[in-house]
Order: structure tokens, then sequence, then C-alpha cells
């Protein structure tokens, strides 16, 4: 009996979001991989799942960084400010700096030309 | 449009996983899921950059876990770098006893080579469970 190929099925990512034993789907973390660098052109299928993990300690780290932002501002809302400044006080982040900065600035711009 | 989701993962995921971390009574609004949306993409490209850079250096055409691992090691994030080589070590010693079974309860059935050519096996309705590493590290994987 031939059983279906549940491994596959979670690399494939899954329909309507199923993803297996991991939170993130793998097809799509391994689209992003790929997309990074020309010169990546081969990934061992572990690759995807070591990056489910960390991807999911990554976006933990953060929140919890831009929640205690959040507390400080006496806030229950977490914005996407306090991620912003997460990013600007962790050296870690640095890589992110730019990214945050520009969704800020063109937020900015917005205001600008509506005024 | 669509090309732009496809660099992005589903935002009800990472919702999923910030909620999991915040106090119940929190909130989170979509710009700031957005924005960690965001994140999570060039961190991925950022890792994986460097990981391929250093497989590139070394005459491999594959990146595997270890790179993963390494890069992140390089990259600052130490203590990533270590919860993941211990996941990947059970992850692999998993996938080597599922193989181990599958070979056993059939002669006949010959193990499914999946593309990327590393012999993986189904893997059932069993969770690697992220506790076992979390209660450091109990040398056999269980299986719910």
């Amino acid at each position: 009996m031939k059983r279906p190929g549940t491994y596959s099925g979670i690399l494939s990512g899954g329909i309507s979001g199923r993803t297996g034993p991991h939170l993130l789907p793998l097809a799509r973390i391994k689209k992003i991989m790929k997309k990074s660098n020309d010169d990546v052109k081969m990934i061992t299928g572990e690759a995807p799942i070591v990056f489910s993990k960390a991807c999911e300690l990554f976006i933990e780290e953060i929140t919890k960084r831009a929640w205690n932002i959040t507390l400080q501002g006496k806030r229950r809302t977490l914005c996407k400010e306090d991620v912003a400044s997460a990013v600007i006080t962790t050296d870690i982040f640095d890589f992110l700096v730019n990214l945050v900065s520009d969704s800020a600035k063109s937020e900015e711009s917005q205001l600008t030309t509506k005024a | 449009m669509v090309e732009e989701q496809d660099k992005l993962l589903p935002i009800a995921n990472i919702g999923r996983i910030m909620k999991r971390i915040l106090p119940r009574n929190a909130k989170i609004s979509k710009e700031a899921k957005e924005t960690v949306q965001e994140c999570v993409s060039e961190f991925i490209s950022f890792v994986t950059s460097e990981a391929s850079d250093k497989c590139h250096k070394e005459n491999r055409k594959t990146v595997n876990g270890d790179d993963i691992c390494w890069a992140l090691s390089t990259l600052g994030f130490d203590n990533f770098s270590d919860i993941m080589l211990r996941y990947l070590q059970k992850f692999r010693e998993f996938e080597r006893q599922k193989a181990e079974q599958n070979k056993a309860s059939s002669s006949e059935e010959r193990g499914e080579v999946t593309s990327n050519g590393f012999g993986l096996q189904p893997v059932a309705s069993a969770s690697l469970e992220f506790g076992i590493l979390e209660k450091g590290g109990s040398s056999s994987a269980k299986q719910k």
C-alpha cells in the first residue's frame, strides 16, 4: 500500500495553510531563500525546516522587545512604531534598520502630501 | 500583487506566533504584523545569503541545515544557533529512526526519495515536539 507523501505535502506548503508540525509554510520559506541570492540553487530538505524554527525564534524576539516598548508607553496595542524602535535599539537587527525606516519615511511623505 | 505575496510569509501564521508570547489582553495592530512580516523575509534572505556565500567559498552547491546554523551564529544570532543545532540533531535522529523503522516494517516498500535527495521518509502526524529541546534535550526523541 503506497503511503501518501505526507512530507512532500508539508514541503509544498499544504492547502489552506496546513503545514504539518511546522508553524510556517516550508515551500514559501524555500521560495524566499531562493530569491535572496542568485547563487542559491540547491537547498537540502532540512534547510526550510531549520528556518521555520529560526523564524519563530526571530518573531518571538522582535515581538518581546517591541512589547516592552509598548508597555513603556503604557499602551496595550503593539504598533508598527514599537517594532521599528525594537529594531533600532537591537544590534543584531541592524540589517532591518533601512526596512523599518523606509516604511516610516513613506508614511511621512504620505502625510505631507495630504497637507 | 501575487508576486509580492510570494516574498512574504502568511500574516496569519506570523500573527499567531506573535500572540503566543504576549499576554492575553494584548493587541497587535495590522501594520505591526505587516512590518514583522517584512522583517522575517529580510531575515531569511540575510541569513541565506551568508550561508550561500560560505557554500560558494567551499565549492559546495547545496545549502544545508548546518550552513544555516553557522550563518545564524556568524550574524550574531548565537542563542538561536544553539537551539537550532540541537533541533537539527533531533530532526536528523528522528528521520533516521523513521527510515530504519520503515525498512524493518516492509522490505518491499522503497524509501521515498524526495527531490532534495535526502531520502527523507514521510513524517506521520507524530510531531517533532519543540518541547523535547526546551527540556534540555533528552537522548531519544519521543513520539506521541
